[in-house]
């Protein structure tokens, strides 16, 4: 498994996990074929988004995709954080075998619907 | 023992600066040096053709003959009832469809296990696409297949019984000796062609094995599961019993597998089942007491675990055990990235998620399934080894449950 030391460095060292209690955009996504989860709760401010946590459940990309896209997405606005791509993602994970892009794919996911559910309470999918 | 440092992490992890603690000895274990020695040896100075005239021949002939006697005395076979193989995928190919090849005159139904290795239930498969009819019998949350079970299979075209001895995930061991009874019993009764196939690759060299006394007909041993390299394996064949050969066009291993013997191969298998024979207690007894320190330290330091399979009728020197709230591949490669080497049943590839199908098998939901991770000792492991690997462990599963979402109160 050729997996980059920034990979190894997020699997042993995740960033940003846990649950934001005040958090004013959170959502929860999952891959309905291998049934991997990634939850993202933001706290956006100002049209910023100030704070960001992740919870995941799934195979080593999966948990290191939550991880290395609350790093990506913390500080900027969310029209930025809008244009973020699956390529920006495994750029800065230096790389996944194609057949785990699908937790990139994953991770885009759950940032949309988080965007999308901007001020929404919380939800449970 | 020194052992090489593969790159096992992926790249850029230096090995030579953790601690590396090898748990995966039922995926393949370590060459023994001495194995090493005698096949070095045969390399060099063996290197005649088996089927030779020549003294060059007779020597390798020689060495081949004298490693069959070693083999065949690891489960009390004669030395003529052993077939040579590149390994237990390739034995357990001619066995089962060697034999239904054989006797597909005398019935077309197959019995079988739902927690077979794939490379008999794969076997198990392709003859049903050919027109056999297989039954998979069910095994219950230990792990074990049951004799009412299979006497409600048995039909009077049953030809062949395929169980395992002992499981390779969760090393429960079945009852074949129950099942060889039983067949003996069918085959007095007057259903003659009726046989009986185990594929012993995990229990061979480290459980007490007799032939005779399980009454099998035919037996799969693979050589790199007890401290010799890959690429060879054996196949008991009870004297008497048909095969149609699988490998075809010369006449070696008495016309059941075509093809120059492999001379090193099998002189390091015959190595190592000698050493096995002589050091099976001692091995057994090795494993099972670093594998019951192990599970006893798990149990009093990690919360929400779920050992897998029958406590008692297992092989000693194997754990599986489920940790809730994770996913074993995650679990996997934190403990590498540790120098720790295990295994898990269930892969997540092209986004389709398989968990494994024997622990599927035990009746355990999906997050459990995903969350098994095989720990397998061996000869070379220390207690200083369980120690490393427990307090390794207990922080990769407190790392990955911190970040599950599986733990939040919703």
């Amino acid at each position: 498994v050729p997996y980059s030391a920034q990979f190894k460095d997020h699997l042993s060292h995740p960033r940003n996990a846990g649950e934001l209690p005040d958090a004013t955009a959170i959502a929860d996504e999952k891959n309905p074929v291998c049934g991997d989860r990634l939850r993202l709760s933001l706290i956006i401010n100002d049209d910023r988004i100030e704070t960001a946590r992740y919870l995941a459940y799934g195979c080593p990309p999966t948990l290191v995709c939550g991880s290395v896209l609350t790093e990506l997405i913390t500080g900027r606005t969310t029209a930025e954080a809008k244009q973020l791509t699956r390529a920006d993602l495994l750029n800065a994970i230096g790389g996944l075998p194609s057949r785990k892009h699908h937790a990139a794919s994953l991770a885009i996911e759950t940032l949309t619907s988080a965007l999308g559910h901007k001020n929404a309470q919380k939800e449970h999918k | 023992m020194p052992h090489a440092a593969p790159e096992v992490g992926g790249a850029g992890t230096n090995f030579m600066a953790i601690r590396r603690v090898y748990l995966d000895n039922s995926a393949t274990t370590p060459v023994d040096p001495r194995v090493a020695a005698a096949m070095s040896r045969a390399v060099v100075e063996t290197f005649g053709n088996a089927s030779s005239v020549h003294g060059f021949g007779q020597q390798a002939r020689a060495a081949v003959d004298r490693a069959r006697r070693e083999v065949a005395g690891l489960i009390g076979a004669r030395q003529n009832e052993i077939v040579f193989t590149s390994g237990g995928t390739e034995a357990n190919n001619l066995a089962i469809r060697g034999l239904c090849e054989a006797v597909a005159s005398h019935g077309r139904h197959i019995i079988t296990s739902a927690i077979e290795h794939p490379s008999v239930a794969g076997v198990c498969n392709e003859l049903e696409k050919r027109g056999w009819e297989v039954t998979r019998l069910p095994v219950y949350e230990n792990g074990i297949v049951r004799l009412e079970d299979l006497n409600k299979a048995l039909r009077p075209d049953t030809v062949l019984i395929t169980i395992m001895l002992a499981n390779n995930e969760i090393g429960t061991i079945q009852p074949i000796r129950e099942v060889g009874a039983l067949v003996h019993e069918k085959r007095a009764a007057g259903q003659r062609h009726l046989w009986l196939h185990t594929d012993a690759v995990q229990a061979a060299g480290r459980l007490s094995l007799n032939i005779d006394d399980l009454g099998c007909d035919l037996l799969t041993m693979s050589a790199h599961k007890l401290y010799a390299p890959k690429g060879i394996g054996a196949l008991y064949v009870r004297r008497g019993v048909r095969l149609h050969g699988q490998n075809v066009g010369g006449h070696q291993e008495r016309e059941r597998r075509a093809g120059t013997e492999n001379v090193p191969g099998i002189v390091a298998f015959g190595e190592a089942a000698k050493l096995a024979r002589e050091e099976l207690q001692q091995r057994s007894a090795h494993d099972q007491s670093l594998r019951d320190k192990f599970e006893a330290k798990v149990r009093s330091r990690i919360k929400d675990v779920v050992m897998n399979g029958d406590r008692e009728q297992r092989l000693g020197h194997l754990s599986n055990i489920s940790f809730r709230f994770i996913e074993g591949e995650g679990l996997l490669i934190n403990l590498d990235l540790e120098g720790v080497a295990v295994s898990t049943g269930s892969a997540c590839s092209s986004g389709t998620l398989e968990p494994s199908p024997v622990i599927r098998a035990l009746g355990v939901t999906d997050e459990l399934a995903r969350g098994s991770i095989r720990f397998s000792f061996g000869k070379d492991n220390t207690e200083d080894d369980v120690d490393y690997v427990v307090e390794v462990l207990s922080q990769a599963v407190e790392r990955l449950r911190a970040l599950s979402p599986l733990t939040l109160v919703t």
